[in-house]
């Protein structure tokens, strides 16, 4: 980081660039009404519309341009038309299309023209059929608007004396890169433009594949070299800082813009290239929120570029989160993805699987509350008299009447058109088809949700109650229906009973069991209406918030105390980590433990969830430990890995004096934040997770 | 079979040694160093501890099967990532039996002996020459002030010190740095000295003072009284050991 990008960096950190926006957005609502345009044209006219009111901002040190300036997506319904149109139908989240990630190397590679020309053709291929017509005018108008914005910036720069800046612009989107700069400059408007959009969470992909040949061309014929390289790239990555605070999500930082690096080609060869490991680089340098790594191992991955990856988590970044291919790869074969399509995985948001440009994936349609599950199943089973096996079927017909809930609520899922994203996407232009209709893949994804706990109970419950027969089931009974008050001994009894995260089988194949009989409910749930399955998954999201204490419009059932010694109300843990405020043995046993799930079932994604102490790199060799950690997390099989570092006194004075900490990033659930603009349970939630020192 | 106390398996322990480890914290200790970070250690039978997040037993008995067996477990990933096990404390040479009971039954691994080197010299030297790597430290060379700060004289470390010497285990020599304590031109000197009669020495730790070694008294009832000033720089001079020849880290 040079002094240009360090001030650029301090300036958007400031948001002195927020100056720029304006409070007004385009009347496109009124214009879509005056014409009657169709949905699919009202789509279009808000790209093009928020595309033509962007005013270019050029910073005199900036070399990649684009700063959003009109904050605002504007309604293209009314909220009484909305309604109708939606009438009996599921809109998912906020309503756009949201978690999906664009083909952006063909994108790159064709350029924007190319993809205008494909649309042109298709349109006079079909010309009988109105809805294709109808479609791809739309396409092209969306093309022809942020060919329209990047001339604007290119004017724009040239009246500033920028020249070469204005020559770029003048090339790309339209053209494919002639160079790394340009592909980044390219990048950067189509990217900013599908947020303009209306849309969200919008991933980056497999960036290190996509970019490595404009780079190497460009290092070969000597046009650039390492660190003029690197000072493009830190460039780019704080540019996709500047607007994230205009991203929708659950919480600030929930935006998406995740980046995939490593991994293996579409045809199987190792996909691992130099700009791997200087994205790496350059993100432990920049130190933002933005883009969020992945990265995708094996046990034989190098060790040195582990070692380099741990720079990051020793930064306490939150990322990068690792994904294993040799787990991941086989689960989605497993699941009908070609075996292409499968190695050439990215993840949505979080850490969900799915396939750039190829996947019109619902990801996240909900969550099946594990722990409400074993609840009601170990009420009514107890109640009964009946077996610790028969109240396993029950935890099964629990979790298939949620999965059912949720998956009956997606059948009616209403996707609006998208001609942008669809312009982004592969097949769409050429088949004359918008993404909402589907893509090659279009399965669901539910979270399962609060695993750690549930497991827990039930084992807590086969312990004492049927094992050990230590505890009547009237007494379990009374003590959950009162939250423990005046059981303090039988809670006791539970907190001590075995947990999950210590490689103890009498926890751990609970645990096992659970995801078994999760994935047979999916299973059963059969077709999702969309051509797709129903895909279960081990990530929880807010849910270890909202499950405990419930939330707005929730559908998901909220479970009181837990027969895991759990009080009402008390969080539970994100994605796959042991319970909160139980002895856990330690990293090697937490991955020993997490190994145990059948992850070819299991393949939405949702990783274990480890937090190191800061103490952990005061060590010279610490590095290399961690990477050593990270390999052993490949060597026994898990599927994904979020490794976080923290200081539990830094944040707990964070929390005190924001105004110290601005900078401080934490890992929240799938994403990294920073610390200070989070709502205060999710705060104290990352306070209260296990941390292993040394 | 012998019985053990164990006080915390500790997995991924960073500071104990090469690689992916685990160590294993034996409880009781003959010293009472007067910088002691871990009191809970002290001890040798189980104790209540009073913590802010509640009371907990420190301490429970393995029989040495048992111990073997939970680090078995691991014998796979610990080799793989390059580490093992380490036996440390407290003083594991109060147990040495036991230990040694436990190594009898583990499966191949990398293991490190952390001891004070304060100990019975039998026992020192079954361990001593059976491990990988021993970590020995060496507080004060001046048996005076060793029993000042420590509550012992230092001749038995030194006799085992010599044992160590004649062995061909590998071994570190760690110098914990307390402030105008054992960070003294004349301690560091002297104990420059003497590592560099041991020939299957690896090199020397300094470790710096821990100013948060005080942290855990008061749940084990005990109260915490430096004698020095815990805010006063410590002085990780290396040149005694570059003037011997010793190689030298300061952690």
């Amino acid at each position: 980081m040079n002094q240009r990008l360090e001030a650029m960096r301090e300036r958007v950190r400031d948001r002195v660039h927020a100056a720029c926006r304006r409070a007004d957005a385009p009347d496109v609502l009124g214009e879509c009404e005056s014409l009657g345009l169709s949905w699919t044209r009202r789509a279009a006219r808000l790209t093009r519309r928020m595309c033509e009111a962007e005013q270019p901002v050029i910073e005199a040190d900036q070399r990649i341009v684009f700063t959003r300036t009109m904050p605002r997506i504007p309604p293209i319904y009314s909220a009484a038309d909305a309604t109708r149109l939606t009438a009996g139908r599921t809109v998912h989240e906020l309503g756009p299309i949201s978690n999906i990630c664009a083909s952006w190397g063909r994108l790159l590679s064709q350029g924007l023209l190319a993809r205008r020309a494909v649309a042109t053709a298709t349109s006079a291929r079909c010309a009988g059929d109105p809805a294709v017509v109808e479609f791809l005018a739309a396409a092209v108008e969306t093309i022809d608007a942020v060919l329209d914005l990047a001339r604007r910036y290119s004017e724009a720069a040239r009246v500033l004396g920028r020249l070469e800046l204005a020559a770029i612009l003048e090339h790309v989107p339209a053209h494919p890169p002639r160079t790394f700069h340009e592909a980044l400059q390219s990048q950067r408007l189509m990217h900013a433009a599908v947020w303009l959009s209306g849309h969200y969470h919008v991933g980056l992909g497999r960036f290190d594949q996509y970019m490595w040949p404009y780079l190497e061309a460009d290092l070969r014929a000597g046009r650039l070299d390492e660190s003029g390289a690197e000072e493009l790239l830190a460039e780019f990555f704080i540019s996709l800082n500047r607007d994230a605070d205009l991203h929708p999500g659950v919480q600030q930082g929930d935006n998406g813009q995740s980046l995939m690096l490593g991994g293996v080609t579409r045809d199987g060869r190792c996909g691992i290239n130099p700009l791997t490991a200087m994205v790496l680089r350059v993100a432990r340098d920049v130190a933002m929120i933005d883009p969020k790594i992945n990265l995708r191992i094996t046990k034989d991955t190098d060790l040195e570029l582990l070692t380099l990856a741990a720079e990051l988590t020793a930064q306490g970044l939150g990322f990068p989160q690792y994904s294993n291919d040799d787990v991941v790869i086989p689960a989605l074969a497993a699941h009908g993805y070609e075996l292409e399509d499968a190695r050439d995985y990215t993840v949505a948001a979080c850490w969900e699987f799915i396939i750039p440009g190829r996947g019109m994936e619902v990801v996240n349609i909900g969550a099946v509350s594990m722990p409400a599950a074993v609840d009601v199943a170990v009420r009514a089973g107890l109640a009964a008299g009946e077996t610790f096996e028969a109240i396993l079927d029950r935890v099964e017909v629990e979790m298939r009447e949620q999965v059912d809930r949720a998956v009956s609520r997606y059948r009616r899922l209403l996707l609006p058109p998208a001609p942008y994203y669809s312009v982004l996407m592969e097949g769409c232009l050429e088949s004359g088809r918008d993404l909402s209709q589907g893509l090659k893949y279009n399965n669901f994804g539910v979270h399962g949700a609060c695993s750690a706990s549930a497991a827990d109970a039930l084992a807590a419950v086969r312990k004492l109650v049927f094992v050990e027969r230590l505890v009547t089931p009237a007494e379990l009974i009374e003590a959950l229906d009162t939250n423990f008050a005046g059981h303090d001994r039988l809670r006791q009894k539970l907190l001590e009973a075995p947990k999950v995260g210590n490689h103890d089988d009498e926890a751990d194949d609970l645990l096992v069991t659970l995801f078994d009989r999760f994935a047979a409910a999916c299973e059963a749930a059969g077709a999702n209406g969309r051509g797709g399955i129903v895909r279960p998954g081990s990530g929880s999201a807010m849910y270890y918030v909202w499950l405990a204490t419930g939330h707005a419009g929730m559908q998901e059932p909220v479970v009181g105390a837990t027969a895991d010694g759990r009080r009402a109300a008390e969080y539970f843990s994100a994605n796959l980590a042991p319970s909160p405020g139980i002895r856990a043995g330690g990293p090697i046993s937490v991955l020993q433990s997490f190994s145990k799930l059948d992850y070819r079932r299991v393949c939405n994604g949702g990783p274990i969830t480890l937090e190191l102490s800061d103490a952990v790199f005061g060590d010279g060799q610490a590095l290399r430990k961690v990477a050593l950690l990270v390999r052993s997390f490949a060597t026994l099989g898990c599927q994904q890995l979020q490794l976080n570092t923290i200081n539990v006194a830094k944040l707990q004075d964070a929390k005190r004096h924001p105004e110290r900490h601005r900078n401080l990033i934490v890992r929240v659930w799938g994403w990294s934040g920073y610390f200070c603009e989070l709502a205060e349970p999710y705060q104290d939630h990352v306070i209260a997770r296990h941390a292993f020192d040394m | 079979m012998r019985t053990g106390i164990v006080f915390d398996i500790r997995e991924f322990s960073i500071h104990d040694g090469p690689g992916l480890r685990t160590t294993v914290f034996l409880k009781g200790c003959p010293l009472r160093c007067a910088w002691c970070h871990n009191p809970e250690g002290l001890m040798a039978e189980p104790q209540l501890l009073d913590t802010p997040s509640g009371t907990r037993t420190s301490g429970r008995p393995y029989t040495s099967a048992e111990l073997a067996r939970q680090l078995n477990r691991q014998a796979d990933l610990l080799r793989t990532g390059e580490g093992g096990v380490t036996f440390s404390g407290g003083e594991p040479l109060l147990q040495a039996a036991f230990v040694a009971e436990v190594l009898d039954q583990l499966e191949p691994l990398h293991v490190v002996l952390d001891t004070s080197g304060f100990g019975d010299e039998a026992g020192f030297c079954t361990l001593a020459e059976r491990v990988d790597l021993v970590y020995f430290d060496l507080k004060l060379m001046d048996s005076g002030l060793h029993r000042r700060y420590t509550g012992q004289g230092n001749e038995p470390v030194l006799r085992n010190l010599k044992h160590l010497a004649a062995l061909t285990t590998p071994c570190v020599i760690r110098v914990p740095l307390v402030p105008g304590i054992t960070d003294t031109e004349a301690n560091l000197s002297a104990i420059a000295g003497a590592a560099a009669e041991v020939p299957h020495l690896v090199r020397v730790d300094l470790l710096r003072y821990n100013r948060a070694a005080g942290g855990k008294y008061a749940s084990c009832g005990m109260e915490f009284r430096p004698q020095w000033d815990e805010s006063q720089p410590v002085r990780p001079t290396t040149h005694a050991f570059d003037a011997a020849g010793v190689a030298v880290t300061i952690c």
